[in-house]
């Protein structure tokens, strides 16, 4: 009798073990209704560009309501293998541009033809060809982004830092001058850098002449263990212990690095153009560090030289998954015209059209990112590359870095290794 | 019965022309048939219901563990069908053992401590005054309620890197310098701190149905034991944990079931990026899944872990049927 109740039991257990699943999206697309995925970075940053084109957009379709569901980095990609998988994909998505290629090679967006898109003659050509895949278009161009080093004049003042470093030595030396002023507060950070920050990172490793990864032949080689790829990590893993008392296994966005630069603790840190005015923002930020706010382009190891910054960037698609392409497509003229791409460069932003880069030029808060989007670098074009960054690849070398758990040498022969097995799965 | 089904009023009205011989026979078979089908109907429901949330799942994902199965795949809904590649796969890759032996180690720990705590606090349910009793029960019943994510932002908060106050209260204490201590810097503290969440979430439901277990422990038996001049230790090792053998063997292999596949706690409280030294099975086969876009060889590492679970409760099994033969 027992052991009936015990077989019960187990029973029980084992569907119990079949509990866990993966959530999804469940927007199928009605007539009347197109559904947008955009990137919760809009919505802190730029919600009256998205108010404009839904107005732009109900003004041409008054009889279809546009549902945009705002979305985070970390996880976007997974509900949207969901909402594949189930049928129930978005008609309009946002992507980071390094995300593209994977989906168009797979085959998951609608192509699409250049000409009905605004300004798609002046399209910035670095976020053009994130769209592009064997030559056919995937994607409009949304956005582009640059980092800068944020910084606080008055702790600069106080710390005797007349002007901004023009090279790395020069910013590490100010950097220990803010930490001496500053630092007996032991939640002060003369650079908010937390371990897994790997877009400021990698931008040591590109200015020292170093690369995440080759193609030679048609294979791909990890090459964050070449000497100098090593050499920028070591200046990294300098800020870690000398500049920064970041938590050395968070990333930049949780917490908000911005909101923490509010909180006034902290002298500097790299961030995007919109993370400025997020700084100040009435409700999360701090709006009285206004008058002593300012920003500089990352200065590079070679004297009066910038750093390269990662030309970061957001495209927007039509999976193929949806019943109303002309639908989405209008939505996306919509929200790449001139009227709301002013309004994404006004948030800090470098909009998709060379047309509009004297708006940042001519704007004191958005000059020093445009300057720093002069020296650029990219990630390996691999339509893989997604799974390294998924993978936490980076992040895991980082991490080890930070906290000492592996020497630079052991940790970036690990992350290479990994690097080129990702990079030429399926090749 | 016949009022409400008139075609059973007409077949007995029809019956009543046979001779009762032939509906003694009649009735004898139909009872008959009735005795070996009703378990089987009175079964259906359950078996109904499981073959759609665990039977249906389960196909598909041994199905998908022999398929190349990425984002190409799933996109057009059809996977290519390769045999044990995923298999030997995941086998020949190091960092899989690694996975496998960190989440049998954690579990092990896990489990252990679940059990001795959860029938510790058990123990002393028995010994205290209704007063404590009830409030400790009720403790017990918060925890076990609480939802998990709800208890992981707590916990999350109390190692918080800034404002943790587990951080303030070990610095107030003298116990060391934790201004700013990163608890999930070093993967050790990390996992001590995974393992005190799921111990302090597991407990409440090992100490209750342990205590209700040790309420139906005959008095006598027990009353015999201590004249008969044994220790309690003893008294307990004798006669306790042999009458409630059968409550421990399932309540441990309902524990290793469920610290084998643990994913929220850790998932959530490292902000869903956990770094490799972090990968349980059932993170791994997410991350191969879901952010590599390997479905498959996420399906095989499922597969793995399941029959892993399957064979460490059928241990328990098997000593459970022959210990019903012995009794």
């Amino acid at each position: 009798m027992k052991a009936r109740y015990l077989v019960v039991a187990l029973l029980a257990a084992m569907v119990a073990v079949a509990a866990s699943a993966a959530s999804g999206g469940t927007n199928r697309a009605q007539a009347g209704k197109i559904v947008v995925w955009l990137q919760n970075d809009a919505q802190n940053g730029w919600p009256e560009a998205v108010a404009l084109a839904n107005r732009n957009f109900k003004a041409q379709h008054p009889d279809v309501d546009v549902d945009v569901q705002y979305q985070s980095w970390g996880t976007h990609l997974t509900k949207f293998d969901a909402a594949l998988a189930g049928g129930d994909a978005p008609d309009v998505i946002e992507l980071g541009n390094s995300e593209m290629s994977k989906y168009m090679a797979a085959g998951a967006f609608k192509r699409l033809t250049q000409s009905p898109f605004p300004n798609n003659k002046t399209w910035l050509t670095g976020l053009k060809v994130s769209c592009q895949y064997n030559g056919k278009l995937y994607g409009v161009p949304y956005y582009a982004g640059a980092r800068a080093v944020i910084y606080r004049k008055d702790q600069y003042a106080k710390a005797g830092i007349k002007s901004t470093p023009k090279s790395l030595s020069q910013f590490v030396a100010d950097g220990k001058k803010l930490m001496k002023t500053y630092g007996k507060d032991s939640g002060y950070s003369a650079v908010y850098f937390p371990g897994k920050y790997w877009y400021a990172a990698m931008s040591f490793v590109y200015d020292y002449g170093g690369q995440i990864a080759v193609q030679k032949g048609g294979k791909w080689k990890g090459t964050l263990n070449s000497p100098q790829a090593i050499q920028a990590l070591n200046q990294v893993k300098t800020v870690f212990k000398s500049l920064t008392r970041a938590s050395r296994t968070t990333d930049e966005a949780n917490p908000q690095q911005a909101l923490v630069f509010a909180k006034g603790k902290v002298g500097s840190f790299i961030g995007n153009g919109w993370e400025w005015p997020y700084a100040l923002d009435a409700k999360l930020g701090n709006p009285a560090l206004a008058p002593v706010i300012g920003a500089y382009p990352m200065p590079s190891h070679i004297k009066g030289r910038f750093m390269p910054t990662f030309l970061g960037g957001s495209d927007l698609a039509i999976p193929v998954t949806t019943k109303n392409q002309s639908l989405a497509a209008d939505w996306i003229k919509a929200f790449t015209g001139n009227a709301a791409e002013s309004e994404i460069a006004k948030a800090g932003n470098i909009a998709n059209t060379t047309k509009l880069l004297a708006y940042n030029a001519s704007n004191p808060k958005l000059a020093p990112f445009a300057r720093a989007a002069k020296y650029s670098w990219f990630v390996p074009t691999s339509p893989n590359w997604a799974n390294v960054e998924n993978g936490n690849v980076l992040q895991n070398m980082l991490v080890s870095i930070a906290t000492g758990r592996a020497s630079v040498k052991a940790a970036a022969n690990s992350a290479s290794k990994q690097i080129t097995r990702i990079l030429n799965t399926g090749a | 019965m016949s009022r409400l089904a008139p075609e059973g009023a007409v077949a007995s009205v029809a019956e009543s022309e046979f001779t009762l011989a032939s509906r003694r026979r009649r009735r004898f078979t139909r009872h008959r048939l009735g005795h070996i089908a009703a378990p089987y109907a009175l079964l259906a429901p359950a078996a109904a219901v499981i073959g759609v949330i665990l039977a249906y799942p389960m196909y598909q994902l041994v199905r998908m563990s022999f398929q190349k199965y990425g984002l190409f795949e799933l996109i057009r809904h059809k996977g290519r069908w390769i045999g044990t590649a995923n298999y030997a796969s995941i086998f020949n890759d190091a960092e899989f053992w690694r996975v496998v032996l960190r989440t049998v180690a954690f579990t092990a720990v896990c489990v252990s401590l679940t059990m001795v705590a959860g029938t510790a606090i058990a123990l002393l349910l028995l010994q205290v005054s209704r007063v404590v009793r009830i409030a400790l029960t009720t403790g017990l019943v918060l925890v076990w309620s609480m939802p998990v994510i709800v208890a992981v932002d707590i916990w999350r908060w109390m190692v918080d890197y800034e404002f943790g106050v587990a951080n303030w209260t070990l610095t107030k204490l003298h116990v060391g310098n934790f201004v700013r201590h990163d608890w999930f810097a070093n993967p050790w503290t990390g996992f001590g701190v995974f393992t005190l969440l799921i111990v302090w979430g597991a407990i409440p439901f090992v100490a209750i149905t342990v205590y209700a277990g040790l309420a139906q422990v005959p008095q006598e038996l027990l009353e015999a034991a201590e004249i008969d001049g044994a220790r309690p230790w003893a008294v307990f090792r004798e006669v306790t944990l042999p009458l409630l053998k059968p409550i421990f063997v399932i309540l441990t292999s309902l524990s290793i079931i469920w610290d084998f596949q643990v994913f929220q706690q850790i998932w959530v409280m490292l902000d869903a990026r956990p770094t490799s030294d972090y990968y349980t099975m059932a993170i791994y086969a997410f991350h191969q899944s879901f952010q590599i876009s390997e479905y498959g060889l996420g399906a095989a590492i499922a597969v793995v872990m399941v029959l892993f679970m399957f064979a460490a409760t059928l241990v328990y099994l098997r000593q459970m049927l022959k210990a019903g033969e012995v009794h």
